[in-house]
């Protein structure tokens, strides 16, 4: 294989890793607002 | 404010990937696998400065006991460990292609071999203690303990023991030998890295205080 595609596979990795990461994390905090945003309107109970 | 980080931070990202790709030269020896380093190295950092914020907030818990900085050493802990595994992947690649092997238990592959062990141990610790406290208050201490490793094997075995791997960037007269748009393209990597990290650490900490906050509201 040709050396710039086995760079771009390489770059390509770390960005996905640290994206996929970054998506995770932003994924968490949507899912605890809304559970919070919930549970001001007093609507469900997550106990 | 956020937002405008954010477009900035991309923007300096795309220039990094243009300049790796189409302004920095190229390194005799290395050839076209010298635009690795302008990623490999900066992710490495950031496992390194990862681990570094985990020893800090484990002071902070050790001094303050309040479970918010040990959770936030645990988030850092768990970025390092990324970091460590996306560098340990990636140069793994770079060393098939190089060397004809993914791993030949090189200095810098051993290194980053123990500190994942070390690391990874952390969270095992952590996953075998129920106690809050407790808890917190080991991992905190193991934290600071596997911190003082980190600079050993990432700074000093490599630069004591004949390698494969490319020279460490400062080698050991303490001199950046590289050449001047290099240096340019690898720094601004560098900071558009360590501007990404600092931006995960803070997403990081909102999620803990989210957490903290819809505990309180449970109660």
């Amino acid at each position: 294989m040709a050396p710039l595609y086995i760079v771009l596979i390489i770059i390509i990795f770390i960005w996905s890793g640290i994206f996929g990461y970054m998506l995770h994390l932003e994924k968490q905090i949507r899912l605890l607002r809304e559970s919070i945003k919930k549970l001001n309107k007093g609507g469900v109970n997550l106990k | 404010m956020v937002l405008l980080f954010q477009f900035l931070l991309y923007i300096w990202m795309v220039l990094v990937i243009l300049a790796a790709f189409l302004w920095a030269p190229l390194a005799e020896g290395l050839g076209e696998y010298t635009r690795i380093l302008y990623f490999h190295v900066p992710i490495a950092w950031l496992a390194v400065l990862s681990f570094l914020v985990s020893a800090v907030y484990s002071i902070l818990y050790i001094r303050r006991r309040q479970n918010r900085a040990d959770w936030i050493a645990e988030s850092a802990n768990r970025l390092g460990l990324i970091f460590a595994f996306l560098a340990t992947v990636s140069g793994s690649i770079w060393a098939k292609v190089t060397w004809g092997t993914f791993w030949n238990w090189d200095p810098r592959e051993t290194s980053i071999f123990i500190l994942l062990l070390i690391y990874a141990a952390y969270f095992a610790l952590r996953s075998a203690i129920d106690q809050q406290d407790r808890k917190a208050m080991l991992s905190s201490v193991y934290s600071l303990l596997a911190f003082v490793t980190v600079p050993f094997f990432v700074f000093i075995v490599p630069r004591i023991y004949s390698s494969l791997h490319p020279d460490p960037l400062i080698n050991p007269q303490g001199k950046i030998l590289m050449e001047g748009r290099m240096q340019i393209t690898f720094f601004t990597s560098l900071a558009g890295f360590t501007a990404l990290f600092i931006w995960i650490l803070i997403r990081n900490i909102n999620l803990i205080d989210l957490r903290i906050k819809l505990k309180q509201m449970e109660r």
